[in-house]
């Protein structure tokens, strides 16, 4: 996002509204004696297009350049209101167990595994998307990336979770990894999130998902549980009422 | 996409708060669910909503049902914010009888909504997704207090900031409780934020924060 610098008129009132914190400095202009504007850090704004949307500007005076690549990504993540064309889906990730019900993305005995980095009003880097995604990859856990992702889009070796060495220094307001492993395998998962928990630079939500069996019972809450990580009272539930109904006991149960 | 999952706050006030999400999944539902979306979109929104919205539109606190509605496509994602848990109780009623053929999700206290889906006669709980907290860095976030509010919206769109003006916009004088709420339901696009929840918490917050100056 950037200010015109013949438009704006210094009077503060986006700055609230930047999700990122205070990230604009005010400016003499060169022309105009007396006349100050705003120049919003680059390197700081992640191009959410908040400020944008809130019509804050009495002037007009914010607009968001068409940015080319690598600094296209902080758009696509960041600003909800863009798609992603690879994952055709909305925001920043994908369907994950939203549509299970009639997708069976995560069978019984799989648990989803998502890491989100950066929210709320952090912000993250790539360098530290990639240190995450390394780590998942590198370990002997079994974890297998989401293909329509757009993190794993942005890999240059989805083998490793080596991201394209352009974007490393690109910054989002959040950015999701998302896969999933064995249920077996979820102890070694979190066990590589939690070692890597003080080389990241920012923060990072971690989310699990599984299927739910037919009697109600929850197979990743005793692992859970026993490992003693602590988990939300509140959860993300699928109701089962999308149609066509996807099999997930094709032997019956 | 995990915008409903992390909200943050006490049983007592995630007990009131739940987030219904409409979703056609690509390469199954996708093609032609255009009208299967906007027919749940209607049912929800009969059972009174706080909020509702799809994050390519906006909410109805940015524009209008008709607009959502009519912007609907195959693919687009709803979400119908309720702060009461019979409302969900007789949309889940409702869903049962007339299934709208797309994907349903609510986000909202496990056992609470495991306990409408029975009273509804849904049975058990299909898919689950756990939030396992926030890692890393976390001297970064905002306190608690303040996080509760910003983490109503999932794509972390409500500046800590701008909580902070309105806080003190209302102690100056310049708005109202209920402007603020809104002004922070529009920054959340999707329709996540609950106005209902977000009020009570902002009364909370008001003590905590000073103003220099009342002018």
């Amino acid at each position: 996002m950037k200010a015109d610098k013949d438009k704006c008129i210094a009077c503060k009132r986006c700055f609230a509204y930047c999700p990122m914190g205070r990230i604009q400095r005010f400016v003499w202009h060169d022309r105009i004696p007396g006349r100050a504007y705003i120049e919003i850090d680059q390197e700081a704004c992640t191009d959410c297009g908040m400020c944008l949307r809130a019509n804050a500007c009495l002037v007009n005076a914010l607009y968001q350049p068409e940015e080319r690549w690598p600094r296209e990504v902080r758009g696509i993540l960041s600003n909800p209101m863009t798609m992603f064309l690879g994952s055709q889906v909305p925001g920043r990730g994908t369907e994950e167990m939203k549509t299970n019900d009639v997708k069976g993305s995560f069978l019984p005995g799989e648990v989803g595994v998502g890491v989100e980095l950066g929210r709320p009003g952090v912000g993250a880097y790539f360098r530290d998307v990639e240190i995450v995604a390394m780590a998942l990859m590198g370990a002997d856990c079994g974890y297998q990336l989401a293909m329509e992702n757009p993190v794993t889009h942005f890999m240059s070796d989805k083998t490793t979770g080596k991201l394209r060495d352009d974007c490393l220094n690109e910054k989002a307001t959040s950015a999701i990894i998302e896969g999933k492993c064995k249920l077996e395998k979820l102890p070694a998962v979190l066990k590589v999130l939690k070692e890597i928990a003080d080389k990241v630079d920012t923060v990072f939500t971690v989310e699990v998902i599984t299927k739910v069996t037919p009697e109600g019972e929850i197979p990743i809450k005793p692992v859970l549980e026993n490992l003693g990580y602590w988990f939300s009272i509140n959860s993300k539930n699928n109701m089962g009422l999308g149609e066509p109904a996807y099999n997930f006991y094709p032997q019956g149960k | 996409m995990t915008h409903s999952l992390h909200r943050r706050g006490s049983r007592e006030t995630l007990s009131r708060d739940f987030v219904v999400l409409g979703c056609p999944a690509t390469g199954v539902n996708k093609k032609g669910s255009a009208p299967k979306t906007q027919k749940f979109l209607s049912i929800c929104y009969k059972h009174g909503p706080i909020n509702l919205g799809d994050m390519k539109t906006g909410n109805i606190y940015n524009t209008t049902m008709d607009d959502i509605l009519s912007r609907v496509t195959d693919g687009t994602i709803v979400q119908c914010t309720f702060d009461n848990r019979e409302k969900i109780v007789a949309l889940l009623k409702e869903l049962k009888e007339d299934r709208p053929g797309i994907s349903v999700i609510i986000s909202g206290v496990t056992d609470v909504v495991q306990e409408c889906m029975n009273e509804a006669g849904l049975g058990p709980i299909h898919s689950l997704e756990y939030s396992l907290g926030t890692w890393g860095r976390i001297e970064k976030l905002p306190d608690f207090m303040l996080l509760q509010t910003l983490t109503m919206c999932g794509h972390a769109m409500i500046a800590a900031d701008l909580v902070g003006k309105l806080l003190r916009d209302v102690k100056r004088g310049r708005r109202t409780i209920a402007e603020c709420v809104i002004e922070m339901a529009k920054c959340c696009t999707c329709g996540n934020y609950n106005l209902t929840r977000g009020e009570g918490l902002f009364r909370e917050m008001l003590p905590l924060y000073m103003v220099h100056s009342l002018y």
